[in-house]
């Protein structure tokens, strides 16, 4: 073993990371940035504005809680109503016109077994949560106070199916989605950068082929591949087989087995327009990069962002005001949504909410399209 | 008798592009009759492929005009009748030979099989068509990258440094090719910076700091320089060198 050599090495490898600006500016500042995000989220995240309505079947312990509950909401923004019937609160959560549903049973502050139910919606489960775990702390100092110590059990449900108590099914929507896009997303950045480096780009701009003809066939080429991924992807969320035990294998399931209320193929048609628009985005990335480094060196500036403001890690309603412009701007949030939409509220086609968010992933994917048409040329030449 | 002279094949009129304040081609103006080999030769960094991105419009001219085919560049209505071997290989490693040829004359508009085997036959790769181009000598990436640029049969091939890294019996099959080519009607333009190559071209340009300083052939050339030897003629030209007859 020679130092010389390894010291060599050592200058070697540290000189190419010095001259190589941006790994350096991304192994210094997207750390800070990164970290810092999430602590600016974590610190300043805001508990959604809640707007609810309350049925109160309990008489006059639940007006006392009524009363509590309304001041408290009103207090930080949020708007409160009575009503009288709780199928037409749970149409108003349905609707969107409220965010939760209290519904004070009858026997509270007398009955021990007097049962308190909140419904929210179910298509932002972490979102949901925040409101209910606020909301259950008020209810309870109310309910506490008009029954002299006697406190109700709450349960919590959801407008669009049972709230499950699978930990994946609040999340499944979410890993669906931002998967698809991460690895679309990293193949064709990667894979474009090749057809630059590889000098088959220039030789492409010097035939007769077309900027918009290059886009769309490499958003076919992808599209097929994110066609068979988002099908295998899918039916392993969706499916679980189970193996019966053989010999001295156990028995088994393969597949996670998460509930869905929608048609697989709506899902898949969010996420293949989720993909479309990450190849053009691949393409737009990778024409700034010189290495697949860099490329890859994206990640933290281009996908890292979209993981935290699109609401797979934090609800994007609890997630502080100065970030809600950003949250608009990130197509794997609607693909999220739309998800949820086909998951959770089994939205098809005629679904107003799930057209929305296909139409605007499509808008992204067209805007991706154009923008990587029109820079092609001035990388090339 | 017709005094009307043909049109030229290849056209550049004060030509000129620049990056900031470098002029990587500095005014260049010439016209380039058809089917005839013409040299671009000169130094690294003088220009040539530059020149050569701009007539076949993969550059825009800062000033001045280029036309191929009488049509003025860049334009893609002209590009299917335009061959280009770019200076590195240019070709999918992962994919077969053949795919890649049937690839380039796709894109070229050419659905005849016939022609991509040919175009392979010509180079003599037709043997490895189903082989993987990454599995091929450096030679034979720079036959396939040849083929791609010539399956379409185009009017006017420009190849850059097409012998980089090939070796000389190599070196003299592609000159084989470029002659029957040219003799078939071909235009074609060769930049390179081995002058040993220049004998083979029927005309040649010196190209040095964005400029032609010359032009002829290679024997009006050292004439016109008093030497028997290019690689003077073009210091000669150039200036740099006094060559003392």
């Amino acid at each position: 073993m020679s130092l010389h050599r390894i010291v060599a090495l050592f200058r070697r490898v540290t000189l190419e990371i010095v001259r190589d600006r941006p790994s350096l500016a991304l192994l210094f500042i997207a750390p800070l940035v990164m970290s810092g995000l999430i602590t600016f989220i974590i610190r300043e995240g805001d508990t959604p504005t809640i707007d609810a309505v309350l049925v109160n079947q309990a008489g006059l312990p639940g007006t006392l809680v009524a009363a509590q509950l309304g001041m408290a909401i009103e207090g930080e923004g949020g708007s409160f109503e009575i009503l009288d019937d709780e199928a037409v609160a749970r149409s108003a959560v349905e609707r969107g016109d409220a965010s939760i549903a209290v519904v004070l049973p009858a026997g509270l502050g007398t009955h021990a077994t007097a049962q308190l139910t909140l419904i929210t919606g179910g298509l932002d489960p972490l979102g949901e949560a925040t409101q209910v775990g606020k909301l259950q702390r008020t209810i309870m100092a109310g309910a506490a106070a008009a029954s002299g110590g006697s406190l109700p059990t709450i349960r919590h449900l959801t407008v669009y199916g049972a709230s499950s108590d699978d930990p994946i099914a609040r999340f499944a929507p979410a890993i669906v989605g931002f998967f698809a896009y991460f690895f679309v997303y990293l193949l064709t950045g990667v894979s474009f950068l090749r057809e630059r480096t590889g000098g088959t780009l220039e030789r492409l701009m010097a035939t007769p082929v077309a900027r918009g003809e290059i886009v769309i066939g490499y958003s076919l080429g992808f599209g097929l591949m994110a066609t068979f991924q988002m099908i295998v992807l899918l039916t392993w969320v969706l499916v679980s087989v189970r193996i019966p035990a053989l010999g001295p294998l156990p028995e088994f399931a393969v597949g996670l087995g998460v509930a869905s209320a929608g048609s697989a193929v709506y899902a898949f048609l969010v996420v293949l327009l989720l993909a479309l628009g990450a190849v053009s985005l691949g393409i737009l990335v990778s024409t700034f990069a010189r290495t697949e480094l860099q490329v890859i060196q994206s990640i933290p500036l281009i996908l890292v962002p979209q993981f935290l403001l699109s609401g797979v890690l934090f609800p994007t309603s609890s997630l502080p005001e100065i970030l809600q412009p950003l949250v608009v701007i990130m197509p794997v949030r609607y693909a999220v949504d739309g998800l949820r939409q086909v998951f959770v509220a089994g939205a098809d086609l005629g679904s107003a909410a799930l057209l929305a968010n296909l139409l605007i992933l499509g808008v992204f994917a067209a805007v991706f399209a154009t923008l990587a048409s029109l820079i092609i040329r001035r990388e090339v030449a | 008798m017709n005094s009307q002279a043909p049109a030229p094949a290849i056209r550049a009129v004060d030509l000129v592009k620049a990056f900031g304040t470098v002029r990587a081609v500095d005014g260049i103006s010439f016209e380039l009759a058809a089917g005839r080999i013409y040299g671009l030769l000169g130094p690294n960094g003088s220009g040539k492929t530059t020149l050569i991105r701009l007539l076949t419009g993969l550059a825009r001219a800062t000033s001045g005009q280029a036309e191929v085919l009488g049509v003025r560049m860049p334009s893609r209505e002209v590009l299917a009748r335009i061959g280009y071997m770019t200076q590195s290989d240019g070709i999918y490693p992962t994919l077969r030979v053949i795919d890649n040829a049937r690839f380039f004359a796709a894109t070229y508009g050419v659905r005849d099989k016939g022609a991509v085997m040919e175009a392979l036959a010509t180079v003599q790769l037709a043997d490895r068509a189903k082989a993987t181009a990454m599995d091929l000598s450096g030679g034979q990436r720079r036959r396939l990258s040849l083929a791609c640029a010539l399956v379409h049969k185009p009017a006017v091939l420009f190849l850059d440094e097409p012998t980089v890294g090939v070796d000389p019996l190599l070196r003299v099959q592609f000159w084989q090719h470029f002659r029957a080519l040219a003799d078939a009607g071909t235009t074609i333009v060769v930049s390179s910076h081995v002058m040993d190559e220049a004998d083979r071209c029927d005309e040649l340009l010196f190209v040095r700091s964005g400029s032609v300083i010359a032009r002829g052939s290679s024997l009006e050339l050292r004439q016109g320089a008093g030497t028997e030897n290019l690689e003077e003629a073009f210091l000669h030209f150039a200036g740099d060198v006094e060559v003392t007859r």
